[in-house]
């Protein structure tokens, strides 16, 4: 496909993510309430509006970009928000005011990030950043503990997850150092018996940042955000170093802090019993994943219809939980409909890691969608069953304004990324950015004002 | 780095394959196993987001129904029970929290259009969407319920009339009552509260005392010793008892007296009439335990009653075993006091019996189901249950029942309107022992026209108070059988 038809085929996608949406909205007002919601209209042109003005900000600052990776987003997006609307009108108007943000969030980093390679200059800044934002919700006075995760922060009226934003300058990091250091760190000229391991002073930063986010993840309660910076870990250097052993380090590495913790925390070993056997504690811990079952049994094939199902039943079911709501309400279809759509993100994020020439790109590329793809899965798999639950937001489908904030961002770079690449492999000229014309057209007015700047200064000053 | 990107994706093309699977098991494989889990609570909840039938009594009145829920209410649909405390222990009551009861329990199937029947009734119209519930209709008449309910008024007891050719019950009310709407109400925990309060109440009201509760009988006993005695030819019309104040039983020091010592004897008609306690005594004493016992059991007595309504009581005459060396018992539980205890339905049903030429007829309550577009799905046809007595028998036990109205302990009370005969029986239950403050339970049992019976009806006081155990059943009681039974001869159900 020509790179430009993308943005054709970007912008019919993005129209029929909302046209779903609307539809979606609609049949939920009338499976609730029997009533044709009075704000359909202007609902229907503000999301409409919101999301060509996404995909133009991509036309005008991207347009070399995947075509796929906006249409999905927005429509996760969109079976979230119309969950969320039909669960709690109050978190609905959240939502929105979330929703525009988090559009915003979007169209600012592909406004700030303009060369994806810039980034990888700024890596310790960004180690130093995520480790900060981790570190936040200990602060005293700032950090608050919801429902046992003590991962949140106030900042007078607004509350955030500082783990959101974390993981993706983390990620930034990995990409940063490792691509640098990744030949050093493959080429492992430590020999312990038969096992040559990468010096320990290239290996050091990394394991720092990956360690600290772990044990402050451990520290705050937060078992699913540890368990997704492990994999991120884990992935980014086998990656990166193109060597297996690694994923076996890892492996090893991660049964024994899984045993260790699950000895030593009670909340983990909680998480795993639970796991194993909820039915016998449903009136205690395991009353939300029972619930969540239920639900999701109760959806069947078909669902109950939106607005029709009860899964107002299950603790926190606009949060880590929606997913259970939408197996219940829209069915195994519809719940295959959002499996589906993060398949095709990851699928889509994974080839412009593929398609990516430079190594930094490559594995920032690799990084996000991992980050992504395997967050979705943690959530998921815990709501079904799958893993012991571990609570997180199922990325763009969640309330929450940090989650949507922050997995904007991270569309955005990946987005970047893509664009990027097209211009590298020759789809698309190389263009100046708009920061680049700014400031050629700020130089080019100064020279027309005076033509002779320095030079002229020099030489005019003559007798 | 391409071939690691290519197999994380196929790793993580093989995690979601896992999610996938996983959620075909739950949604599909495992779909009825989760619905049946016992904490599961949507099957229940979706019927309370749907419609629910009504339940109508047999002259079109509807005493349940459901009704949209005001907005923002957690359910769909107010269950309603349009006449207040009326019917209450008819319908029963239907929540979300608590289960339901009576016909609301029996006929849920019906009433949320889930029978076999309807749903295949239903499949013609499933495009146009039309709820399928059906509704159940009643051989209760309201306007006998509610003379019951003015006739008995603020006096502990029950009330019930019936069809003694068909068994159809067409008024069973009972003092207490309480009104079914406080309990439906949508606030659980409030609802909890009211029917803890309910259930622990005095006079329990939320038992239906009519079928779920007995009562020692006393004399209105005499109707079944008469006629086991009359089946078994241990008596006739021609059977006189000599005059006595008591009798002393063998094995025992204790005679047996007459209702307040007095002299009573003569033919069977005059002691039946006058209700005298020593011939039945001796006469129940003389048929033996084996005669007694196999005689109540032709009654339907010591066996549950079948009845469209969940939960009923079971009337009581010892067992054979119980007799066994204990002559004055059986002697005492012959006239209806000792360890006798009757549900009131079932005394309606001894009337009935009589007025019926010696069959026993199935009680109900329900006359025929309906689905959604009003055809009928489901009529009660009626059923013998029990042949106690031969006709012969029936006909001399009319007479001797209208003698009670005529010369006997109804004569007070009983004497219909237009000069219609009734034939009756009364029942004053001595609870209390020798000595101690009077108690007794008022009863009696009645029917008419005598030679052509339409309505028979049974009334029981409950002796909780000096004003019940003071009279006797024939003043207390009769009142409100000829109440009803001048009622019901006055205003026939238009149709039958």
């Amino acid at each position: 496909m020509h790179p430009l038809a993308r943005r054709s085929t970007e912008l019919g996608l993005v129209i029929m993510a909302g046209v779903i949406t609307a539809a979606a909205y609609v049949l939920a007002s009338l499976g609730k309430n029997a009533t044709i919601p009075p704000i359909i209209v202007p609902f229907f042109v503000a999301m409409l509006g919101l999301l060509i003005l996404a995909h133009l900000a991509t036309r005008i600052m991207a347009r070399g970009a995947d075509a796929t990776l906006l249409p999905l987003a927005a429509m996760l997006h969109g079976i979230g928000y119309v969950m969320i609307t039909r669960l709690d009108d109050h978190l609905a108007g959240l939502q929105t005011l979330w929703s525009f943000i988090g559009i915003g969030a979007y169209i600012l980093t592909l406004l700030v990030v303009q060369r994806a390679p810039d980034l990888a200059r700024y890596k310790w800044t960004f180690f130093v950043l995520g480790a900060g934002l981790l570190m936040v919700p200990l602060v005293p006075g700032l950090g608050r503990s919801v429902g046992g995760a003590h991962i949140w922060v106030r900042v007078g009226a607004i509350n955030f997850q500082p783990g959101e934003f974390a993981k993706i300058l983390l990620a930034l990091f990995f990409a940063g150092y490792l691509y640098e250091r990744r030949e050093l760190i493959a080429a492992s000229t430590w020999r312990i018996g038969p096992v040559r391991l990468p010096e320990p002073r290239h290996l050091l930063p990394v394991l720092a940042a990956w360690g600290f986010a772990v044990v402050v993840m451990v520290g705050q309660k937060d078992l699913g955000s540890s368990l997704l910076f492990f994999t991120l870990f884990v992935v980014m250097l086998w990656v990166a170093t193109e060597r297996a052993l690694f994923l076996v380090i890892g492996a090893v590495l991660f049964g024994g802090a899984a045993y260790t913790s699950f000895r030593l925390f009670g909340h983990v070993k909680d998480r795993v019993n639970i796991w194993i056997d909820p039915w016998s504690r449903y009136s205690g811990k395991g009353y939300q994943i029972v619930q969540g079952m239920f639900a999701v049994g109760d959806g069947g094939l078909g669902g109950a219809g939106l607005g029709q199902g009860h899964p107002g039943l299950i603790p926190a079911v606009q949060n880590d939980f929606i997913f259970a709501g939408i197996a219940e309400e829209l069915g195994l279809f519809g719940a295959t409909a959002v499996l589906m759509s993060f398949v095709l993100i990851v699928g889509a994020g994974l080839r412009v890691a593929i398609r990516a020439e430079r190594p930094f790109e490559k594995l920032l590329a690799t990084g996000l969608t991992t980050l992504l793809g395997v967050q979705a899965f943690i959530i998921i798999g815990g709501v079904i069953r799958v893993v012991p639950l571990t609570g997180i937001t199922l990325p763009f489908v969640s309330y929450g304004g940090s989650s949507l904030v922050a997995n904007y961002i991270l569309l955005a770079l990946l987005i970047r990324v893509s664009d990027s690449t097209s211009r590298r492999i020759g789809e698309l000229p190389d263009e100046p950015t708009i920061n680049e014309r700014y400031a050629a057209w700020k130089l080019r007015r100064r020279i027309r004002k005076d033509p002779s700047p320095t030079r002229g200064s020099g030489l005019g000053a003559g007798p | 780095m391409n071939k690691q990107i290519r197999r994380l994706a196929a790793a993580m093309l093989v995690c979601y394959l896992v999610l996938f699977v996983q959620l075909n098991l739950l949604q599909v494989v495992k779909r009825d196993e989760l619905a049946a889990k016992p904490n599961n609570t949507r099957a229940v909840l979706r019927e309370f987001d749907k419609p629910r039938g009504s339940i109508i009594t047999t002259d079109g009145l509807i005493i349940a129904d459901s009704i949209p829920s005001a907005p923002g209410d957690k359910y769909k649909y107010q269950r309603r029970y349009t006449a207040g405390d009326l019917f209450a222990n008819l319908t029963g009551y239907y929540t979300f929290a608590y289960g339901a009861t009576k016909l609301e329990k029996k006929y849920n199937d019906v009433l949320t259009g889930s029978t076999s029947e309807q749903q295949l009734r239903a499949i013609t119209n499933i495009l146009s969407s039309t709820d399928n519930t059906g509704s159940v209709k009643l051989t209760i008449r309201a306007d006998l319920q509610l003379v019951a309910k003015n006739a008995l008024g603020e006096r502990e007891g029950s009330v019930v009339m019936m069809d003694p050719r068909t068994g159809a019950v067409l008024a069973m009310w009972s003092w207490p009552s309480f009104d079914p709407n406080e309990v439906v109400i949508h606030d659980d925990v409030k609802a909890g509260d009211v029917i803890t309060l309910f259930n622990a109440l005095p006079g329990k009201p939320t038992l239906n005392n009519a079928y779920q509760e007995r009562y020692m009988p006393g004399s209105a006993f005499k109707i079944v010793t008469t006629g086991i005695a009359l089946e078994n030819h241990a008596l006739d019309l021609t059977s006189t008892f000599d005059d006595e104040r008591q009798w002393l039983p063998p094995q025992t020091n204790n005679p047996i007296e007459n209702y307040q010592g007095e002299l009573c004897g003569g033919d069977l008609a005059t002691v039946f009439a006058r209700s005298c306690n020593t011939p039945f005594a001796r006469t129940g004493a003389l048929m033996g335990a084996d005669v007694m016992v196999a005689g109540t059991q032709k009654w339907g007595i010591g066996e549950k009653i079948p009845f469209d309504l969940p939960g009923g009581a079971e009337s009581h005459f010892g067992s054979v075993e119980d007799f066994k060396d204990a002559t004055p018992r059986l002697a005492i539980d012959s006239f209806g006091q000792g360890d006798d205890l009757i549900v009131p339905m079932q005394m309606a049903m001894f009337a009935s019996t009589v007025a019926n030429g010696g069959v026993m007829m199935q009680p109900y309550v329900v006359d025929e189901t309906l689905d959604h577009s009003g055809a009928t799905l489901d009529t009660t046809t009626p059923k013998a249950w029990k042949t106690p007595i031969s006709p012969d028998t029936a006909a001399i036990l009319n007479q001797l029942m209208v003698g009670v109205v005529q010369r006997g302990t109804a004569k007070c009370c009983l004497q219909l309107d237009n000069g219609v005969q009734a034939a009756a029986k009364t029942g004053t239950a001595q609870l209390n022992a020798l000595g101690e403050q009077q108690r007794s339970h008022a009863w009696i049992t009645a029917f008419a026209p005598a030679e052509a019976p339409q309505y028979a009806v049974a009334v029981v006081l409950k002796g909780v108070n000096d004003e019940i155990s003071d009279g006797t059943g024939g003043r207390l009681a009769g009142p409100i059988a000829k109440t009803m039974l001048d009622y019901a001869l006055a205003h026939p159900l238009a149709g039958s």
